[in-house]
């Protein structure tokens, strides 16, 4: 999923919110809303849990279309 | 008079050496003005005051060590020998050193590369990226060691879901505005990264300079990817900061701003998700306190307190119905039996009309035996048990006996009046029977009212004085 997703799924699942807050909505149409509102909010919370937790540093630069060598990294204590 | 006549050029030397023996090296203070770069690098220039005007020369090797750009209008203080120019004769100073008056020349540096990339529109707001929605992935570049780097990662560890990549450079010193500048061109490029954090920690502005080099302004400013700067403390600006898409005061409020926007993304989330579920649970309240104003009704209360009692009922219904439904099945299954039998009846026997006459018969006496039995079911089923309990048999087996008169077995002796001595009884047991010959009676409670002393024959094999009848096999009357 791109960033570009999240971006759309959270604006999306706000107006979801300001449609369900609206009161002439019709309660079927509520539900359909609320339903669309769980998924929205589903896919936003994978999105902000999509990258693994990592720290490295760059030990040589990469050349065109290749990988640069990396390493984890931890500060020294001081 | 005889007067001393000089060449040009003697004079001039005479003069120059004159001057270097009363002046030497001279401190003078003016504005620049009329600044020219030579293509030879030298640059020359006018110092000027309000009373008088000296024309500088300042060679390329000295002018190129200046950090600042000699221009138009600054106010020097400058160090230079006096001299007349031989081909023109005209005084200048050969400038040694330039300061600006009242500020640092690194001040000075900065204002120019400040004012020259803010005209070219570098720090336009226009110009400014937005952060991404998710800065997940981030490129880190600074130096490997010291506060800023603990600082940064420390805040970012906040973020569970977060990588980041270091690009360690030299923050400071001859040629760290070069590594600077790769590095953040670098992970724009290759670093595969949301957004660039540049940070260094504190201090003099001169081990900030690299930060205000044009070489890092104008990585920072083509760089594929947003840039957040922090250099230095709150008080401190850079080049780089002006530049940046995002400047933070400090490495740590670098750090922050991504984890603030993270943490803002998932308030934004979870608010959206709460409010469809209260927003919901609202609308479901509201359906409530209708249905709550409806029950107000006389009709409804009554209509739910019947609802109640049918559904407090409702499991006896339910295990009295299986029951009933096992109780017909086997009683089916019986009649069944019963029901095929008769059909075969008048196959063997009858005519065909006949027999279909008799299978409708047969059909409809089945049909009401069904109904009676499912009428009857449970009622059949405990009278069965019951039966059961009473027969004969088991209160036989129990030790008890039924004494008849000889040719009316199935008539049961209960009253010992009835029979007279010499009469001829049965008495049937559990297993097997005995035959007896009357030879007294005895009262109610076993009491003898007659003939007490008239000797017994009883033929009883088992010697056991027969007890008083129980009350069930007597009552019973049938054949066992």
């Amino acid at each position: 999923m791109s960033k570009e997703t999240f971006e759309e799924a959270l604006a999306q699942l706000e107006e979801v919110v300001k449609r369900l807050e609206d009161e002439s909505v019709g309660l079927e149409e509520a539900l359909k809303l609320f339903e669309r509102g769980v998924k929205l909010a589903r896919r936003c919370r994978t999105q902000l849990a999509g990258v693994e937790r990592r720290v490295e540093q760059l030990l040589a630069e990469a050349a065109e279309g290749e990988e640069g060598a990396t390493a984890p990294f931890a500060p020294e204590e001081g | 008079m005889s007067a001393r006549v000089f060449g040009v050029g003697e004079l001039v030397r005479e003069v120059n050496a004159a001057l270097a023996g009363t002046f030497g090296e001279v401190w003078v203070k003016g504005e620049l003005s009329g600044v020219k770069v030579a293509g030879s690098g030298h640059r020359y220039f006018q110092l000027k005051d309000a009373e008088g005007t000296l024309s500088c020369a300042m060679w390329a090797a000295r002018a190129d060590r200046l950090r600042y750009k000699l221009a138009d209008g600054v106010a020097v203080l400058l160090r230079g020998t006096l001299e007349v120019y031989p081909q023109r004769g005209s005084l200048q100073i050969i400038v040694i050193e330039v300061r600006p008056e009242g500020k640092g020349e690194l001040q000075l540096a900065f204002e120019q590369m400040k004012a020259k990339l803010e005209a070219e529109g570098l720090f336009a707001a226009a110009r400014k990226r937005p952060l991404p929605a998710l800065p997940q992935r981030l490129g880190l570049v600074t130096s490997s060691s010291g506060a800023a780097v603990r600082d940064v990662l420390k805040v970012l560890s906040r973020w569970e879901h977060l990588s980041v990549l270091l690009y360690p450079v030299r923050v400071q010193g001859k040629g760290a505005e070069g590594e600077i500048a790769r590095a953040v061109r670098y992970l724009g490029r290759y670093g595969e990264v949301d957004v660039v954090l540049l940070v260094r920690g504190g201090g003099s502005l001169e081990d900030l300079w690299a930060f205000n080099e044009e070489i890092v302004a104008r990585a920072i400013a083509t760089c594929s990817v947003p840039v957040i700067s922090g250099v230095g403390h709150e008080t401190d600006f850079t080049i780089a900061d002006f530049v940046a898409d995002v400047r933070a005061a400090t490495p740590t409020q670098a750090a922050e701003i991504v984890v603030q926007r993270l943490e803002e993304q998932e308030r934004r989330v979870e608010d959206g998700a709460a409010a469809v579920h209260l927003s919901i649970e609202r609308r479901l309240e509201r359906a409530r306190l209708r249905l709550h104003a409806l029950e107000g009704s006389r009709g409804l209360a009554r209509l739910e307190q019947r609802l109640k009692e049918l559904n407090l009922r409702l499991p006896r219904t339910e295990s009295l119905r299986q029951r009933l439904r096992s109780l017909v099945g086997s009683r089916h299954r019986r009649l069944e039996g019963a029901s095929a039998a008769l059909f075969h009846w008048p196959v063997r026997f009858g005519a065909p009309r006949r027999r279909e006459l008799v299978t409708v018969r047969v059909a409809v006496a089945v049909e009401r035996l069904r109904s009676l039995v499912r009428r009857r079911g449970l009622e059949l089923g405990a009278r069965e048990r019951a039966l059961e309990a009473l027969s004969p048999w088991r209160v036989l087996e129990r030790g008890y006996s039924i004494t008849a008169r000889e040719g009316t077995a199935d008539t049961p002796i209960k009253d010992a009046a009835g029979v007279a001595p010499g009469e001829r009884v049965v008495t049937t047991l559990a297993r097997g029977a005995l035959y007896s010959l009357v030879t007294g009676r005895a009262g109610e409670q076993g009491e003898l009212f007659e003939t007490r002393g008239s000797s017994a024959e009883q033929t009883n094999e088992a010697g056991r004085t027969p007890k008083p009848e129980p009350r069930g096999p007597g009552r019973q009357g049938r054949e066992p």
